[in-house]
């Protein structure tokens, strides 16, 4: 789904006798307070923008590459086995761009790449009319097709079908040139949103690692860039527990439902969170150098980065638990859904009321 | 009675009375001292602290319960990304769009920008008009295109054309020889689906943002009316009027006050349009197709795409977006732009203060706002004119853009595109375009000393 934070932060600091209203939980002890130096915040800023937002561009990108193989083969010699290898490899570039969302801003945003990798719904009367067309499908022809022809949902429908009912029986010749082209077309925009971030491309990782650096004319300074990433992270929570799930969910619908030809979602919204554990912990797939957000919250208030920790933890838990799968709980298993969405909703609410005015006082 | 003619008579009423309470005192007649008010909080009790990409994203902080969730509805359906009908979801795009989702255009609730070389636009449309007016006083709608380029359609269907802008570097220099370029834009259709016809009419506009509007629209009629001046009778060189435009859903003649030539009077309406226009979304307030009467045209639906209670929910939540606090209030160079501002004469149209009066939304309802406009028509020079009338607005007419949150496009669109068209490429070169009603503060600004125009951009960029 083309994602954009919808995140509900409406603090207002009203400046008439200079109090700022900071919405903190003050019924509990923080601990020992430290002061955070700027070495400490450069160090996170660095962390957040190689070590975790650039290692995950870096392997959707990888990942990419392998679809593209993998449908190539497909088309190659169509089977059972090459038409599950091309569905895992597409589960495989899933997981780096869910895990992306908790920071979609930025190149992602400005350059349209988040639509041209995951618009929703599918625009099926286009798709089949492209088929029916004696067009030539090739990727310069996918290029300038609208973004509901291609990306994630449109590759996922023509492999996995209605609810993973296809067969490669199923598959025509014309659907075969499509996803080569349409994968192809997909790898361009993950090595052009890999480009914008890299040092060696547009360097936007520089952007915010130096937040507040005398050239900075966007990021002018270093608690401005710290917002920026709390926000992406409470925007996901706010996208997942109150889109994502709650659309579907509200409506018993799963036609709603953003990857329901796959039967994804709990791996999709399970890793939307993780995204937020990725810049809060300071690490990508367990590397990096660790000094994520948490360092800072950790030095300013240790309660709260413990009980952080634990929040986000419980909440990729409670997706899990979503069980047999997202599109079948709506139905059978309520209460696990309820519980899915309030534990990501409490991640939401600490890093809006505790950690936004945490970061905006440094 | 004409729609203006009862204003002015409206107004007369109500200027009649405070100056005659105070002559009874023998004191000269002075505007009631404005109610004290904190200079940061742009957008009264809907400003929202935010100095991130979300700064025009948040809902104010004011809404109610079941406000807030209709706001939240309408966010959900401002991002819908709509595909070809038939469909189970979010169908009825097109036949001819430019965008497929508001969010499209309006990133971020933010501004949009003019293509950059080689690529397609995508958040930038044009308008188009033959010569004349039609029954209620529209542009003429220009035969096989009607009122706006559609530069996309839906499979197996053409696109109106291709918008493509060539730009000229002009060369100009400050009072102290430092020397600066502007560029001027020749908007071009390419790739026209059927010939251009001759003596067509076009304008481009970007997306403009999409925050604050709610409290725009409750600023009561009579203000405007106090703040046009349209025989320049006051002799300041600024002269601004109030555009008259046919409102549908009324049926009638209404102010305008959205949209760059404020042709359009209400929100609700604004987005009906921009649903019709620019994605193909029929709705009850706009029942036909963009392009009825047109090859493109399909066979008519028996229902609008778009429902009323739909379309109600996108324009509260327009209407209740947060307005961004202004920043640096206490910084001395942004304070002494500040005044600069003023000395200039900026502040005669870029009105710093207004008051909304009773709003149908109560959040929305007596709130002391820093929009810095006046929603009215100016004439803005030769330079900047686009030729094209819409209603009472000329070629050469546009309404005060409002400043709150300028500063503030470069972290929420990675960009720093103003005007109508995109064509300035900071602020500055924006106030460089400034001609005609705003000629003589240009001037001011051209010839202020390095360290004032610093600390003058430095207060804009403050907003």
């Amino acid at each position: 789904m083309n994602l954009l934070s919808r995140t509900l932060l409406a603090v207002v600091l009203p400046l008439a006798g200079g109090a700022l209203l900071a919405a903190c939980s003050d019924d509990e002890p923080t601990g020992p307070s430290t002061a955070v130096s700027t070495e400490l915040i450069d160090t996170v800023l660095r962390t957040s923008s190689n070590d975790v937002i650039l290692a995950t561009y870096t392997d959707l990108n990888l990942r990419a590459g392998e679809l593209k193989t993998a449908v190539d083969a497909l088309k190659a010699a169509p089977g059972t086995t090459t038409l599950e290898a091309a569905r895992q490899a597409w589960r495989n570039a899933r997981r780096p761009w869910e895990q992306s969302e908790g920071f979609l801003f930025g190149p992602v945003d400005e350059q349209g790449i988040d639509p041209s990798i995951d618009d929703w719904p599918v625009n099926y009367v286009d798709l089949d009319n492209v088929m029916a067309s004696s067009a030539t499908l090739t990727k310069e022809y996918v290029d300038d097709l609208e973004t509901t022809l291609k990306g994630f949902h449109t590759i996922e429908y023509l492999l996995f079908g209605n609810n993973s009912t296809k067969t490669v029986n199923d598959f025509t010749p014309r659907q075969f040139e499509y996803l080569v082209a349409v994968t192809e077309s997909f790898k361009a925009k993950t090595t052009q949103l890999y480009s914008a971030w890299s040092p060696t491309g547009q360097n936007f990782a520089d952007t915010i690692a130096q937040a507040g650096a005398s050239f900075n004319t966007r990021y002018t300074s270093r608690s401005q860039a710290l917002q920026e990433l709390v926000n992406g992270m409470a925007g996901i929570c706010n996208e997942v527990a109150n889109g994502k799930i709650a659309d579907p969910f509200t409506l018993e619908d799963r036609t709603k439902e953003e990857s329901q030809f796959s039967n994804n979602s709990n791996t999709d919204f399970a890793d939307n969170i993780r995204s937020v554990q990725n810049i809060y912990l300071g690490t990508y797939n367990g590397a990096g150098t660790g000094r994520g957000l948490g360092a800072i919250v950790a030095l300013r208030n240790p309660t709260l980065d413990t009980r952080l920790r634990a929040e986000i933890s419980a909440a990729i838990a409670a997706i899990q638990n979503m069980t047999p799968s997202f599109g079948t709980a709506i139905i059978s298993n309520k209460g696990a859904v309820e519980a899915a969405q309030n534990a990501i909703l409490t991640v939401k609410l600490s890093l809006e009321k505790d950690v936004l005015p945490l970061v905006q006082s440094l | 009675m004409p729609l203006l003619s009862r204003i002015r008579s409206q107004v007369a009423l109500l200027a009649v009375l405070p100056l005659a309470a105070l002559a009874a005192c023998g004191e000269t007649a002075s505007p009631p001292p404005a109610t004290v008010d904190d200079p940061a909080l742009s957008g009264g009790e809907l400003t929202v602290s935010d100095i991130t990409s979300n700064a025009f994203s948040t809902p104010a902080p004011n809404l109610g319960g079941t406000s807030l969730e209709k706001h939240n509805a309408g966010d959900a359906a401002f991002e819908a990304t709509f595909v070809t009908r038939p469909a189970i979801v979010n169908g009825g795009l097109g036949p001819v769009y430019n965008h497929t989702s508001c969010i499209g255009c309006h990133a971020r609730d933010g501004r949009g920008r003019p293509p950059a070389a080689g690529e397609r636009s995508s958040s930038l449309l044009v308008r188009v008009s033959m010569p004349g007016v039609g029954a209620q006083g529209e542009p003429t709608p220009v035969p096989g295109f009607g009122g706006q380029l559609q530069d996309r359609a839906i499979v197996g269907t053409s696109a109106e054309g291709l918008v493509a802008i060539d730009w000229t570097e002009e060369a100009g220099s400050f009072a102290d020889g430092t020397p600066y370029s502007l560029r001027r834009p020749t908007v071009r259709i390419a790739s026209p689906y059927i010939p251009l016809p001759g003596g067509m009419m076009t304008s481009a506009r970007i997306a403009p943002p999409v925050f604050g509007l709610g409290l725009l629209e409750a600023v009561p009629l009579t203000v405007l009316s106090m703040l046009a001046d349209e025989g320049d009778r006051d002799g300041d060189g600024i002269s601004g009027r109030l555009n008259v435009v046919w409102d549908s859903r009324a049926g009638r003649e209404e102010v305008g006050r959205f949209g760059w030539k404020a042709n359009t009077a209400t929100l609700l309406e604004q987005c009906a349009a921009a649903y019709n226009q620019d994605m193909g979304i029929t709705s009850p307030i706009f029942p036909m197709e963009s392009c009825h009467g047109q090859e493109q045209a399909g066979p008519p639906d028996s229902l609008p795409d778009l429902d009323a209670a739909t379309l109600d929910a996108v324009a509260h939540y327009v209407a209740t977006l947060g307005v961004p606090a202004r920043r640096a209030v206490g910084d001395p160079v942004a304070q002494r732009g500040e005044r600069l501002f003023a000395e200039a004469g900026c502040g005669g149209c870029h009105i710093a203060t207004l008051r909304t009066g009773s709003a149908a939304i109560p959040e929305l309802s007596n709130q002391t706002i820093h929009p810095y406009t006046d929603l009215l028509l100016h004439d803005m020079g030769e330079g900047l004119a686009d030729n094209r009338p819409d209603y009472r607005a000329s070629g050469r007419e546009w309404r005060t853009t409002p400043l709150w949150g300028i500063g503030l496009t470069h972290v929420v669109n990675g960009h720093t595109f103003f005007l109508h068209d995109g064509r300035a490429r900071s602020i500055l070169e924006a106030v460089l375009w400034h001609g005609g009603e705003a000629e003589r503060s240009r001037e001011r600004f051209r010839t202020m000393h390095r360290e004032d125009r610093a600390a003058l951009l430095r207060f804009l960029e403050s907003l």
